[in-house]
């Protein structure tokens, strides 16, 4: 109690000192609390602003990866593929084409009504459209040598209804317009086809107001109206060029599916090159932080020292040792060329920090060096181990030095990150085919965002503690 | 026990042996990746398919995704390059000068050659690689837009005058909403009205002058941004002439035969065609570039005579024939000018037999600069594209642009 009556006055004095202005200006404690909630306002928007430039430019990606036209300018927000109306009538159109309400297609049995509005200003003539189920030849050879069967070859497209009505124009005066509905059908057998495009031509001035689908491109300054795909279900709509990464890279030769290939030659080699940086940088790391022997200084310069030389400076001399060991186009060639010095410091460190008296305990109990560090050290190190092993993971994962130098024959060795080079190239003309690159890249996220959750946790589950109680 | 197993396997490899003829020989070949994996796939299976097995001969196809030269010329010096490999005329000087590329077996195979082709892969008299394909550039038009202006289409009689005129024509009918031709600062598009007034790169003592010849050709294509018939391609968001035309940006573009296949995917109802380009109506020729890649043999190929072989069987008149007709690109071949596919309407007939033609109209010469490389365009590039951003005069920019060359060519002394 006296001790606490001693405190009041004290706390008191201290309240008055900051809530009036001393002789060295002291803030009151209103503004010192705001000043403090403006700080923290500041910071949290700064936080927020650079998580929005990193995660917005991914979003942005992402979102382009869906779009027809991933370069459009300017940038939409909205755009068919995330609008659930334009989702749901790809599924009915998919379904009605004979391919499903998912992944649509144009196929025997085919019945399907797609219906669009067109208007022209007051006192023009509202024209008929010219419709067409056009062969699209796709412009790359690769799609063009996949493609081998039209939509077209099959189609026939009749008129069912025309239906005048007037809608507000432009100049929000009533502008004359007609709804066209189309039946299109597949006459007799054949295959079932990926695309059904459908173009509808009017006279210049005549507009486009609606459609069961939205329109995937204006054409001939705006007298074409073209879709690519008028039965796409709701997942081609949505993930087309998804879908065209994985139908068009293909082994032109075997025929073979190339992406699942690149795919586990990746999975494969960031493994192979995990389980040697791990054992390698553990076992040395260890030698390093605990070992007395001649030369430990000089040979941990050493490390440090090659953290600082660029691989190209290497790459010569890499690359005809691998060559004269014949693992050219192999992912051993791959697996066996990495630097590791990081990772050692990374396990030194760690094994430095490492308790002293436990190793101590195991050897008075009579335990060797190695079993020490096999039955000791390294079951407690595994937040370290998982730490290099998910940072070696990554790094092997998006390689593409060495990978693009050492692997080019044949195109099912390629790692995935090389594989996205030839989708960047797929384009007609040579230009890049963005909507593929940028569809290839977000799948070569996934796996490296799996194992990054799979073991985040593991990084900071740390059993030492326990190990010293 | 141990036996059956053993048996099995060895009648397993003798089955694979016999798969593969005693005789066949494995040729390594490697090309670009993209869409010649798909060409020279049809090539080797379709095209000529039969005449490779009567050969002997087993083709593995290496598709280089990203820099060919890069790795191919890294792959020689390695000593792990493909037995036949592609050169581009772009570069093809450094893999000749090194004595990379052994000389062709048949060198009578030149005289069945479009002369030009053949021209830029003779050294000292010597053919060195088999041309296996060419563009060269056209006038290719948008002919809503022209229709639409009602403007006259351009033609193969069209002076450099008549098209500006045109393309000004154009603009000015849209109310600016097409241009008539985007500009790019690039060598490769501008060099055609260089060499169309008999300008040369190099003259006898290997330096290029830019004279009077090259100053008009330049003000003349620098100057359509001036006179409304053009702009520059950046200033409207493309990087290249197809891009704006494809994109209904311009009306025209003068591209190769790669504006087939953009536009197919790019533009598929465009209606567009394609002419020659326009002439200097001084001189009254036309000008024009020469793109072409070549099969090369690999001197250290372990299988020379079978290399040899193969690349005369993938330039043979069939295997060309075949590209001809599949609309894959354009061959090298000059009797298949008169091959009954090119005479048909087309657009990609049309652009063909333009590209044929442009090949043996005015001054053609390759998209090549010895020993100098893509440096030896970088001087004129900057130079077009400071008159074209408007920070230098022409007089001003050419003075740079010569100083530089003569640097670079070692006349500066």
């Amino acid at each position: 109690m006296n001790g606490a009556n001693a405190l009041a006055p004290a706390a008191a004095a201290a309240d008055a000192d900051v809530a009036a202005p001393g002789p060295r200006g002291r803030m009151p404690l209103g503004a010192l609390r705001r000043r403090q909630l403006a700080a923290l306002f500041w910071g949290w928007l700064a936080l927020v602003g650079l998580v929005c430039l990193f995660l917005g430019t991914f979003v942005i990606a992402f979102l382009a990866s869906l779009k027809e036209d991933p370069l459009e300018s300017p940038f939409r927000f909205v755009f068919p593929q995330i609008q659930p109306s334009a989702w749901f009538a790809a599924a009915d159109l998919g379904a009605q084409a004979g391919g499903g309400a998912f992944w649509g297609g144009f196929g025997p049995g085919a019945d399907l009504l797609f219906s669009a509005t067109w208007a022209v200003p007051p006192g023009e003539t509202l024209e008929t459209p010219v419709v067409e189920v056009p062969r699209r030849v796709p412009g790359s050879s690769i799609a063009r040598a996949l493609t081998t069967d039209y939509a077209s070859d099959h189609a026939a497209v009749e008129v069912v209804a025309v239906e005048e009505t007037t809608v507000t124009g432009p100049d929000g005066a009533l502008w004359p317009a007609a709804r066209h509905t189309w039946r299109i059908t597949h006459a007799g057998g054949g295959p079932l086809v990926d695309r059904l495009p459908f173009t509808a031509t009017v006279p210049r001035g005549q507009v486009l107001i609606d459609a069961d689908l939205p329109v995937s491109a204006m054409e001939r300054r705006g007298r074409t109206a073209s879709w690519s795909n008028l039965a796409p279900g709701a997942l081609g709509l949505v993930f087309d060029n998804y879908r065209r990464v994985w139908n068009e890279t293909v082994d032109i030769s075997s025929g073979e599916r190339l992406f699942p290939w690149w795919l586990l030659n990746s999975f494969l080699i960031a493994a192979g090159r995990v389980a040697m940086i791990v054992a390698l940088a553990s076992l040395a790391g260890y030698a390093l932080a605990r070992l007395r022997f001649g030369g430990a200084g000089a040979v941990f310069a050493a490390v440090i020292f090659s953290m600082a030389i660029p691989p190209q400076v290497t790459f010569v001399s890499n690359y005809l040792v691998i060559r004269d060991l014949g693992l050219l186009n192999t992912p051993w060639g791959v697996i066996v060329v990495f630097t590791f010095s990081a990772h050692v410091l990374l396990m030194k460190q760690f094994f430095e920090g490492f308790p002293r008296e436990i190793e101590e305990a195991a050897i008075a109990d009579g335990a060797s060096h190695w079993q020490v560090f096999r039955h000791v050290v390294l079951p407690n190190a595994r937040p370290a181990l998982v730490t290099n092993a998910i940072i070696a993971f990554q790094a092997a994962w998006n390689d593409f030095f060495w990978p693009f130098v050492l692997l080019s024959s044949p195109p099912s060795s390629l790692t995935v990150q090389v594989g996205l080079l030839s989708l960047r190239q797929q384009g007609a003309g040579g230009e890049s085919d963005w909507g593929l690159v940028l569809a290839g890249a977000f799948i070569s996220v996934v796996p490296v965002v799996i194992v990054f959750l799979i073991f985040q946790r593991r990084i900071v589950d740390n059993q030492l503690s326990e190990g010293i109680k | 026990m141990i036996d059956l197993p053993i048996r099995l396997l060895a009648g397993g490899f003798a089955a694979l042996s016999a798969a593969v003829p005693a005789t066949a020989e494995t040729v390594r070949i490697a090309g670009f990746g993209g869409q010649d994996a798909a060409v020279v796939n049809g090539l080797i299976t379709e095209a000529v398919g039969d005449r490779i097995a009567e050969a002997g001969i087993e083709v593995v196809y290496e598709p280089i995704e990203g820099d060919f030269s890069q790795f191919i010329l890294n792959a020689l010096s390695a000593g792990t390059a493909a037995d036949l490999f592609y050169v581009d005329i772009f570069w093809a000087d450094a893999v000749f000068r090194s004595d990379q590329a052994a000389p062709i077996a048949d060198q009578s195979v030149a005289d069945a050659l479009l002369p030009n082709l053949a021209a830029a892969f003779t050294r000292d008299g010597t053919l060195l690689g088999i041309p296996k394909d060419f563009n060269s550039l056209n006038v290719n038009y948008n002919v809503d837009v022209f229709e639409e202006a009602g403007v006259d289409v351009p033609d193969a009689d069209d002076t450099w005058a008549e098209f500006e005129e045109k393309l000004v024509a154009v603009s000015d009918a849209l109310d600016g909403e097409v241009a008539g031709l985007c500009l790019v600062p690039d060598y490769a598009r501008f060099g055609p009205f260089a060499l169309a007034t008999g300008w040369e790169p190099f003259d006898a003592d290997g330096r290029t002058v830019l004279d009077e010849d090259f100053r008009r050709a330049f003000a003349f294509y620098t100057g359509m941004a001036d006179s409304g018939a053009g702009v520059v391609a950046a200033d409207v968001g493309e990087g290249w002439m197809g891009g704006c035309m494809s994109s209904e940006k311009a009306a025209v573009a003068l591209e190769g035969g790669w504006m087939i296949a953009h536009l197919r995917d790019a533009a598929p109802s465009m209606v567009w065609n394609s002419t020659l380009m326009p002439r200097d109506p001084e001189t009254g020729d036309r000008g024009n570039l020469i793109f072409t890649v070549a099969w090369a043999v690999n001197p250290a190929s372990e299988v020379q005579d079978a290399a040899q072989e193969l690349a005369a069987i993938l330039t043979s008149p069939e295997a060309q024939q075949w590209v001809l007709e599949e609309g894959l690109a354009i061959p090298s071949r000059a009797d298949l000018a008169d091959n009954e596919w090119l005479q048909g309407d087309d657009v990609a007939q049309v652009a063909s037999r333009n590209a044929f033609q442009g090949t043996g109209d005015g001054q053609v010469m390759p998209y090549e600069f010895g020993e100098y490389g893509g440096a030896w365009m970088e001087p004129i590039n900057s130079a077009l594209n400071a008159v074209l951003l408007g920070e230098r005069d022409v007089d001003a920019a050419l003075a740079d642009a010569q100083a530089a060359l003569d640097r670079l060519t070692g006349h500066d002394g």
